[in-house]
């Protein structure tokens, strides 16, 4: 398991790249397509991530992929630079930090929003409404559901959590007991 | 006078003694054998019928030597007296005999003072007995009023202590039978509430939700 302090330093070494020639925003969608397509094909990840293969013959395979692919020059850059450090699997905690960064910049946070039923989508809208004049920032909503809340709603953005669910009511009523 | 001139006089006295009698008795003896011719002259000049005249002169003579050997012996004595001190002597005894009274009445009363000091000392000693005996009495007074007064402090420590401890384990108990209670009703609660939560419900809910972080801005 790769640290998350070199994810961080590679996430920030794209995006500083990113930056220079104003395309940060196209490299965190080729970046997310490649975590996308890494997380489908089992076979690849596993062959991709494993030093058992040959080195040669994992950039073969890789490079087979990305020429399929339309990612730019700089992503399939970094992609075999990842590979040929053995940082391959640490692809999806990359991309992760490159989010934050990318969000940062364009002034964008992100909520995850945890109901026990689903949201009505003028709900929601009000929700991303409330949510943005709280923390003044776009909001780029994320939804699961878990019905052990009961009812109600918990929203958590980064460290915040904003817990408005039946079972945190539940919780309360217990401890002022 | 040392110890052997002394010693010397007495023989010299002795012998000086020994002397005056053996005048005295031969004096005496003397007298008693011309007493016995006197008197076988007597019983001849009766048997031949002599006169008195003989006698009187016998007597007279007798009286004579014993008055010579007398008068010589209180010569003597007075001589002997005299060359020897024997008052000196006798003095000196006496002044030793008294001396010696002395000593022993400065010893009875040394003796006697000691007595009266050491009666002094034991009436001394038996008020002194009486006193550290009142002593120790008070001072054990003293320590079992202050053991008493530890144990009673100990054991309202230990009643308060545990007074405090079931007062403790009380509420313990109290807290853990109502956190039960409420534990049980919220878990009963929650289960009605899931069963009876309506969409309605879920969008009221998320409604309050989203007043309450309007009210945060």
């Amino acid at each position: 398991m790769i640290g998350s302090k070199v994810s961080k330093r590679y996430a920030k070494a794209l995006f500083s790249l990113g930056q220079e020639d104003g395309n940060f925003e196209q490299y965190g969608r080729e970046l997310f397509e490649f975590v996308e397509f890494f997380q489908d094909n089992e076979d690849f990840r596993k062959v991709a991530s494993n030093p058992i293969f040959a080195l040669e013959d994992r950039k073969k395979i890789l490079a087979i992929v990305l020429d399929k692919s339309d990612f730019s020059g700089l992503m399939k850059n970094f992609l075999h630079l990842l590979l040929d450090k053995n940082r391959i699997e640490a692809v999806e905690t990359i991309a992760d930090h490159y989010t934050g960064l990318t969000d940062a910049v364009s002034g964008v946070a992100r909520a995850e929003i945890i109901t026990a039923m689903p949201l009505k989508k003028e709900i929601l809208d009000g929700i991303e409404e409330s949510l943005e004049g709280l923390t003044s920032k776009k909001i780029k909503t994320e939804t699961r559901e878990d019905k052990e809340l009961i009812g109600g709603i918990v929203v958590r953005i980064g460290d915040l959590v904003l817990d408005g669910s039946v079972r945190a009511q539940l919780e309360g009523l217990k401890e002022s007991f | 006078m040392g110890p052997m001139k002394m010693k010397a006089s007495r023989w010299t006295i002795t012998i000086l003694l020994f002397v005056s009698l053996f005048f005295l008795f031969n004096g005496m003896a003397f007298a008693s054998g011309d007493d016995h011719a006197n008197s076988h002259e007597a019983i001849e000049e009766e048997t031949h019928g002599e006169g008195h005249g003989g006698d009187s002169t016998a007597d007279l003579m007798e009286l004579l030597s014993r008055f010579v050997n007398f008068t010589v012996l209180v010569i003597v004595l007075v001589v002997v007296v005299k060359k020897f001190r024997v008052k000196n002597m006798l003095t000196s005894r006496i002044d030793e005999i008294k001396k010696r009274l002395d000593d022993l009445k400065r010893e009875k009363e040394e003796t006697e003072s000691k007595y009266q000091e050491a009666e002094r000392k034991l009436s001394k000693f038996e008020g002194e007995k009486q006193d550290i005996i009142e002593q120790f009495r008070k001072e054990g007074e003293v320590e079992r009023e202050k053991i008493i007064a530890e144990a009673q402090q100990r054991s309202e420590q230990i009643l308060k202590q545990a007074e405090l401890t079931i007062q403790q384990e009380m509420e313990s108990a109290k807290k853990k039978l109502r956190e039960g209670v409420v534990e049980l009703a919220a878990q009963r609660a929650g289960e009605i509430m899931a069963k009876e939560m309506t969409d309605k419900d879920q969008d009221r809910l998320v409604n309050e939700f989203i007043k309450k972080v309007g009210d945060l801005h």
